[in-house]
């Protein structure tokens, strides 16, 4: 029965992630002055890419093949970590905040490797940049899960999951988180979703050779690691208390608050990408090491206790 | 009688070191295997152990007669320069020696275990032997003088264990006697070689090969 | 000294037994390995090769096991000497001879630090005898146990790699056969760490906390020097080679927290951080040891070293590509295999033990776990690059193109080693009830109430916190989520799928010139990372006419910074010093005579001092 409700509130999870996309999109155009592409566009496009037949490179080997179906487990496996809706009900026996980390550095290994399968530099390129820029996010992320270690007592995501004072520690790692997330989403100013030119792109470039329902899964994947990221950085700044409930009306409006908080994160993220610009690849390093410093700071905060 | 024959073996010595020319060397070298015949043949009188006898006979027929003629043969041979080759001029040379022998007096006299004047005497002269042929070694550039040098040094132990515990076994003095006689026929073999090849038998001259 | 023949050799308790477990594991895949690989050598070399095999295991074995100082010394300098035969074993190439030249003249500078120590420790207990040293280690005052301390450190860090004494590993490792490459990089030099667990923690007891700290600074240093070097490097071997200096930091990391937890009285954490340093010990030994035996078959297949000839090898060797990820996923800590859990479980340690420690720690291992993270991040770059460019994509040279793949034996081996690799990444609750022992022994303290699981599938590092791991559960959950993806795919009907040429922007006659190539790859951390690789560049235009550039060449390099700025001042000074005392031998036999005339009369004049 538990794992029935699981699998049922995962593809909510799961179906809820594309609108997501699309809100930022909307809200990306309203500032622009477009009119732009419909909210629902995301299931569109993945409708679309469903009924495509796909074309496969002839240097490609099995890993090529494999990869998305290793990146769509990673970013659901990880969705099971978190909370999603109903409290007890994550899969939290699994892992903890820094086992899901690791899960997303599977999916990126992988998507990495079938990069440079392919044998362009296009995917080579994107590759290497992907890399440099995760291994220099890591860190940041080690700092912000140990401020709330010291915050919370525990690395288990539940243990953030209720509702707590907001302190000043959390501010600041939540903004570290924030930045972090804009890196890992790939999100102006580290990387451009919306660009066409291959050289500019890092995420999109390790995408490049996919099509059909191969790169249907993979957009999936990024979209459900958005919304992760985004239920993260709103869970700390935004605290919610996820127990039962005792009458429907409550429930509705407590899922209506849910989704409300990782709206207003999406917001954000929309308002960054219009007003910045993309920065150079090495400046990315200075970025996220100003990220690295708002995580020791956010440390040193919870170590002060305040 | 025993003083006669070693004031002989003190003044030969002497006479070695400050030798300038090889044959005189060599004669002095003669002379003092002479005398130490002679002493050779008082100890075995006094000790009366008739292996001395015979090892003073040895002594007789190689270190005085055998060995200085080898070594003449090498000199007129080679046709080297007759030259010694002297670090250390003559005078200053026999300056050094008195010292050894003041040094090697004080020493056995300091060591303090021999019962008579005589036996301090005779260790004094051979201990100071050893150390004019250490010398010799130094102080000349030829390789006959490291030769020669060598022999002296052997003299001097022989002198030593003679007096000290009355002379060594008998198979290893025969034994001595002949590695010596070996050995100084290979080093003149040497010594020719390294003039063919060298023209000169100055060992000064391996400072060249220094790397 | 009445007590050097020992009445007792072999000491085997749970450390001892651990430690022969991990030269066990690695060293039998890596023997039934060396079948096919030496296959083309001379049958004279073939005998050699097995004999020094059996020899060096053996000694290796004698190391962990023996509790006498003597003969830990012994068998210690056998080691060596065989390790050094083995890495000049290929005397053709003049690489193989300066890189033994190397190892073996560091080897015995860390061997005389040994023998330092272990003359001191004499000196207080009157034995050799480890359990006799142990006891009357509490009569020894706390500098000369600092001075101990230092000395093992760097006695042992020589032969285990910490920095600045690591350089050589990069030559020593790469030109040894791989079957010998694997087992130095996996298990030599983790007697290394045997030997400060066994002597600093076991023998000497640490009661400072600034040993601990300093342990914890220099394996930092180690992960960091090591990955990022590891990450410019084009040479299969050397590469791995560096990654092993970066692991064993990853060890000391572990062993450091025990060390400064045990310190601080903090009895749970210390031997919590023993038993992750341990874990990531024998993953790294496995995963080591693959990842050697599959770059020999690479080598073996190919005849070169250097991943940018290769390319597209994972057509034609399509088994030993898949040993190769296996081991790459484990290194880069990718769940759920090995590598991922000890990972975890060191990071665990360090957000416990800063949960618990006092104000100016707590940031201190913060930085510390946030270092650990960026090396992971590192190594898993380092990885990609390393398996992508070596077997994906198309064939770089010549070499490549003809390779095929290699006999039985040597895939008998890398299989084993593999299925290890999965195993000890599901089974680790088990592995760790097992460690648990390990380092209680070591640290003497009484684990009989520590539980680090729930049940056998799930790890709970500490009962107060409600923190889990289980990876028996990943997996499963990862395969049913992969599972039901492809029912979804295949659900929407079997299309045809098109094979053509990958996407090449409208030209139509790019080949394998276009890849990407490795120094390509890791070009954006060569600039981040600049200040410490100092990079530089030389190029050369060969002009006809002003218009008309006939050749280009560039190349660029990274500076050796440890060999310029250490080793080769040293050397010059050694150098120096040993010139300006052979002014005593100007060659003359007569000055050589002279120094003894000289002695013998001065011994006379004073013999009565004497």
């Amino acid at each position: 029965m538990k794992i029935l409700i699981l699998i049922l509130q995962l593809l909510l999870f799961i179906t809820l992630a594309p609108f997501l996309s699309g809100l930022i999109t909307k809200i990306k155009n309203y500032l622009r002055m477009r009119k732009g592409q419909s909210v629902l566009q995301p299931y569109y496009n993945l409708a679309k890419l469903f009924s495509k037949s796909e074309v496969v490179s002839e240097t490609a080997s099995w890993i090529f093949k494999v990869t998305p179906f290793v990146v769509f487990s990673s970013a659901l496996a990880a969705s099971l970590l978190i909370p999603l809706f109903i409290f007890a009900n994550s899969l939290y026996q699994m892992g903890d905040f820094l086992a899901l980390i690791f899960i997303f550095t599977l999916g990126r290994f992988f998507l990495a490797l079938s990069a440079l399968d392919t044998g362009g530099s296009f995917g080579g390129m994107g590759s290497s940049r992907e890399m440099f820029i995760s291994s220099l996010v890591e860190p940041v992320i080690c700092l912000i899960v140990f401020s709330l270690f010291l915050q919370f007592g525990s690395t288990n995501i539940l243990a953030f999951s209720g509702l707590h004072a907001i302190s000043v520690s959390s501010i600041v790692a939540a903004a570290a988180l924030f930045f972090v997330a804009i890196a890992e989403t790939s999100r102006v100013p580290v990387d451009n979703q919306e660009t066409h030119l291959e050289l500019t792109m890092v995420h999109e470039a390790m995408l490049l050779e996919y099509s059909g329902r191969s790169l249907a899964f993979l957009e999936m994947a990024s979209y459900i690691k958005q919304m992760i990221w985004f239920f993260l950085i709103a869970q700390i700044i935004f605290p919610i208390s996820l127990f039962g409930f005792f009458s429907l009306a409550q429930a509705g409006l407590w899922l209506l608050w849910y989704l409300t908080r990782i709206f207003i994160i999406a917001i954000a993220v929309a308002l960054v990408e219009v007003t910045v610009a993309k920065m150079r690849l090495f400046r990315v390093a200075d970025f996220l090491g100003f990220a690295f410093v708002l995580g020791v700071v956010a440390a040193v905060c919870a170590i002060l206790g305040v | 009688m025993q003083g006669i024959v070693l004031i002989g073996i003190l003044v030969s010595t002497y006479l070695m070191v400050i030798a300038k020319r090889m044959p005189a060397l060599i004669r002095s070298f003669a002379w003092q295997s002479f005398f130490l015949f002679l002493e050779t043949l008082v100890i075995a009188r006094q000790e009366c152990q008739l292996g001395l006898y015979l090892v003073a006979g040895l002594l007789l027929v190689i270190k005085v007669s055998l060995i200085p003629y080898l070594l003449h043969r090498i000199i007129n041979k080679t046709k080297v320069s007759q030259d010694l080759g002297l670090f250390i001029n003559p005078q200053m040379s026999l300056l050094c020696a008195l010292c050894f022998t003041c040094l090697a007096w004080i020493f056995s006299v300091r060591l303090d275990v021999f019962g008579n004047q005589m036996q301090v005497s005779i260790f004094a002269i051979a201990f100071f032997m050893v150390l004019v042929g250490l010398f010799l070694m130094i102080s000349r550039m030829t390789a006959l003088a490291q030769i020669v040098g060598l022999l002296v040094m052997e003299n001097g132990l022989f002198l030593l264990a003679s007096t000290v515990s009355g002379g060594m076994p008998f198979f290893v003095e025969i034994a001595i006697f002949f590695d010596v006689f070996v050995s100084v026929i290979i080093m003149g073999l040497f010594v020719y070689r390294i003039n063919k090849l060298f023209t000169h038998i100055d060992v000064n001259k391996l400072t060249r090969l220094k790397g | 000294m009445t007590n050097i023949l020992p009445k007792q050799i072999f000491l085997f308790d749970p450390l001892s037994l651990f430690f022969l477990a991990v030269i066990l594991i690695v060293s039998l895949p890596s023997a039934v390995y060396s079948f096919g690989y030496l296959k083309e050598y001379s049958s004279r070399k073939i005998i050699l090769a097995w004999f020094l095999l059996f020899a060096f295991v053996l000694s290796m074995a004698l190391v962990v096991s023996v509790g006498n100082a003597l003969v830990f010394l012994v068998a210690w300098e056998i080691m060596s000497l065989v390790s050094y035969f083995l890495v000049v074993f290929d005397t053709t190439h003049e690489k193989s001879i300066k890189a033994g030249m190397i190892y073996i003249v560091m080897t015995h500078i860390g061997t005389a630090f040994l023998i330092a120590a272990f003359m001191i420790l004499h000196n207080y207990a009157h034995s050799f005898d480890f359990t006799a040293i142990k006891n009357a280690s509490f009569m020894i005052p706390q500098g000369t146990k600092n001075i101990i301390f230092l000395l093992f450190l760097v006695g042992f860090g020589t032969k285990a790699g910490i920095v600045p004494l690591h350089i050589w590993l990069p030559y020593a490792h790469p030109q040894a056969p791989s079957h010998i490459s694997s087992i130095m990089s996996g298990v030599m030099i983790k007697t290394a760490i045997y030997g400060i667990i066994r002597f600093v923690i076991f023998i000497l007891g640490v009661n400072s906390s600034w040993w601990g700290i300093l342990i914890l600074i220099l394996a930092v240093i180690t992960c960091l020097v090591g990955i990022i070097y590891a990450l410019m490097e084009r040479d299969i071997k050397r590469l791995l080679a560096y990654s092993s200096v970066e692991n064993i930091g990853i060890i000391l990391l572990g062993v450091g927290l025990a060390m400064y937890f045990y310190s601080k009285n903090m009895p749970f954490l210390a031997v919590f951080s023993l038993i992750a340093g341990l874990y990531h010990l024998v993953n790294h030994a496995i995963f080591k040891g693959l990842l050697f035996l599959c770059a020999g078959s690479v080598y073996k297949a190919t005849g070169v070293r250097d991943i940018e000839k290769l390319g597209g090898l994972i057509k034609k060797m399509p088994q030993t590509a898949v040993y190769f990820l296996i081991g790459a996923m484990a290194i880069s800590a990718l769940p759920p295999l090995n590598g991922f859990v000890s990972e975890w479980l060191v990071l665990q340690a360090f957000f416990l033990g800063a949960f618990h420690a006092a104000g100016g720690a707590k940031l201190f291992l913060g930085i510390c776990a946030g270092m650990l993270a960026l090396t992971s991040g590192l190594a898993a770059a380092c990885f990609v690059k390393a398996f992508g460019i070596t077997f994906l994509a198309k064939s770089r040279s010549n070499y490549a193109v003809n390779a095929k793949e290699v006999s039985l034996s040597m895939k008998l081996g890398m299989l084993i080693l593999s299925l290890l690799t999965i195993a000890f990444g599901l089974a680790a609750t088990s592995i760790i009830k097992l460690l648990t022992r390990v380092a209680g022994l070591s640290t003497g303290i009484d684990i009989s109430n520590m539980k680090f699981s729930l049940n056998n599938f799930i790890l709970k590092p500490q009962a107060a916190s409600n923190i889990y791991l289980s990876t028996p559960l990943l997996t499963l959950v990862l395969i049913l989520l992969a599972l039901a993806g492809f029912v979804i795919y295949m659900s929407f009907g079997r299309e045809k799928t098109r094979i053509y040429k990958t996407w090449d922007c409208g030209y139509y006659k790019l080949d394998s010139r276009n890849e990407y190539s490795a120094t390509a790859f890791t070009k954006p951390l060569r600039i981040a990372f600049s200040f410490f690789l100092l990079p530089y560049r030389k190029t050369q235009k060969i002009r006809e006419t002003f218009y008309h550039v006939r050749s280009f060449t560039y190349e660029t390099h990274t500076t050796k910074v440890f060999k310029k700025y250490i080793y080769d001042p040293l050397i010059a000074l050694v150098f120096k010093s040993a010139k300006s005392m052979r002014r005593i031998q100007p060659g003359s036999i007569h000055l050589y005579l002279g120094y003894i005339f000289v002695t013998l009369l001065l011994l006379l004049i004073f013999m009565q001092k004497f």
